[in-house]
């Protein structure tokens, strides 16, 4: 038996917005997840989080086929998947940031960024800005990432309380996004992935709706992953949806494997979904 | 006690607690204040004790130092003095117990929502209205100062064969199994790749047993995650090992 990663992923444009800044894509043959929230006017958001998409997924896929990142360097190997996608971010980070610079209208282009790499037991998360990953473990859930907001500063600092960070009119303010500066500091972690397990990777339009408790029992009561993300969606729109929401949802299954086999010819679905 | 606070848009980011050594604001890591932000010199300015009061001095920044929006080469920083930098804002504050009170005071209205995501950056900060953030009453702060007292758990082996006798739990998930990944490597020919996680989270531990594995706790079979308390002994397989929190 050996772990293998169900998954299924859903953006909705939300109730308010003109266009879905939201971006998500995987592979799970590299075991690489990424949700995107892009931010900047004209378009600039939508062209964010979609090079940061594009970046993630292209770096694991270079570093699966040929032990190396084309742009990176090779003689530098990272000592562990939380550092591997450190430099990962890093590189999406460049990527916006050379995009946005000396681009009319593009200036003030970014994302958020959160992103996890599972290989067997090892899960690998990593983040920029608001975006989060949720893990829900034998009926119970926690949050994973700590958001770079003013207002969860704020509240770790201890100047407000959680309740007026709900009710705060700065909630929208990010104090880390990919593409605005030459550096960017992500958070990552190496953790550890049982049998069982469901992440949640999703953009603030879904968290600012719902508590960590309501997305517990709305997973739980659902057959399936695509059911999963659909009524979350559903339930973030129907409390305003004034955000695009994003969620990806990945189970951690045991696979026999015979079935591992099957899945190279292609059997089971797709393992893979390219930005949109 | 003298404290600068740091500012953005009348919100509180970060309070500096000031010695007699010399406070040091800039960009980059190396200061005692860094404010990562384009329009902060690397190394743009420095608080010293001269005696009996605080000066603040502009080190040769770019776009200047303001005491009480005059630019200053060099200035007596005295109490309630704001201090601009960029775009960033610095109270300070040189008086003893009357200092929460006069912040909480100051607490402001709403202002209108704010659409879209921003980026606290110069370039996004002119986009920002004077969004007010609140304060939060003496009582919150001890709330959440008794909240980051961090307790770390431990796991001493009484029997089985692991690879170390006491483990101090203090990443967010320890794995036990024979895995190479396991942080309790247990030892022996019939041992589990992965037979149990231990997380972390606000102060509690944790322990789910994998699908299949036996895990006892005080005696009793486990069957889902379940919270420890200090005295619990964990049993899985011939490894028996008692839990407790560091002093």
């Amino acid at each position: 038996m050996t772990l293998a990663v169900e998954v299924a992923g859903k953006t909705d444009i939300g109730c308010v917005r003109k266009n879905n800044e939201d971006n998500f894509g995987y592979d799970s043959r590299y075991g690489i997840f990424v949700v995107c929230d892009g931010m900047g006017g004209q378009a600039a958001g939508e062209v964010a989080s979609k090079m940061a998409v594009d970046t993630l997924l292209q770096y694991f896929r270079d570093l699966g086929r040929h032990g190396a990142h084309s742009n990176g360097n090779p003689t530098q190997t990272p000592s562990s998947d939380a550092e591997s996608l450190a430099g990962a971010i890093r590189l999406a980070n460049r990527t916006i940031h050379e995009a946005g610079t000396g681009q009319m209208g593009r200036l003030g282009m970014g994302s958020t960024i959160v992103a996890a790499l599972v290989r067997g037991h090892s899960l690998a998360i990593g983040h920029v800005g608001d975006s989060r990953i949720y893990l829900i473990r034998q009926g119970a859930i926690q949050q994973l990432t700590q958001d770079h907001s003013l207002v969860m500063e704020q509240v770790r600092l201890g100047y407000i309380t959680q309740e007026q960070a709900d009710k705060s009119e700065l909630q929208n303010v990010i104090l880390r996004a990919l593409g605005a500066d030459v550096e960017v500091e992500a958070d990552v972690e190496d953790l550890v992935a049982m049998p069982g397990d469901t992440l949640l990777m999703t953009s603030d339009g879904l968290t600012r709706h719902l508590r960590d408790d309501e997305i517990l029992t709305m997973i739980n009561g659902c057959r399936s992953l695509e059911e999963g993300c659909s009524r979350l969606i559903q339930a973030a729109k129907e409390r305003g949806g004034d955000d695009n929401i994003t969620c990806l949802l990945l189970r951690i299954v045991e696979r026999p494997w015979y079935k591992n086999i099957l899945r190279k010819f292609g059997s089971g679905g797709p393992q893979w979904q390219n930005s949109i | 006690m003298a404290k600068l606070y740091l500012k953005f848009d009348n919100s509180v980011l970060k309070e500096i607690t000031m010695s007699q050594a010399p406070t040091t604001i800039g960009r980059l890591p190396d200061n005692t204040v860094q404010i990562d932000n384009l329009a902060v010199s690397g190394h743009h300015a420095r608080i010293t004790w001269e005696n009996d009061h605080y000066e603040i001095e502009d080190l040769g920044s770019l776009n200047g130092t303001y005491v009480n929006s005059e630019r200053v080469g060099k200035a007596k920083l005295r109490h309630c003095d704001m201090v601009k930098i960029g775009k960033h804002e610095l109270e300070f504050k040189n008086e003893g117990p009357a200092l929460f009170s006069a912040v909480a005071a100051k607490t402001g209205p709403a202002v209108a929502k704010l659409e879209a995501t921003v980026m606290l950056d110069t370039r996004q900060a002119q986009e920002m209205h004077a969004g007010k953030a609140f304060y939060a009453p003496p009582a919150a702060m001890a709330a959440a100062a008794t909240l980051a007292k961090e307790r770390v758990g431990m796991l001493s082996v009484i029997e089985g064969k692991t690879d170390q006798e006491k483990y101090v739990l203090t990443s967010k998930m320890s794995m036990i199994g024979k895995s190479s990944m396991a942080s309790i490597k247990l030892k022996g020919l019939f041992a589990p790749k992965s037979a149990a996680l231990i997380s972390k989270r606000e102060n509690k531990y944790f322990i789910a047993p994998e699908h299949k594995v036996k895990l006892r706790i005080n005696g009793e079979e486990v069957y889902s995650q379940r919270e420890l308390g200090a005295g619990d002994v964990i049993e899985i397989g011939k490894m028996k090992a008692a839990f407790s929190f560091q002093d």
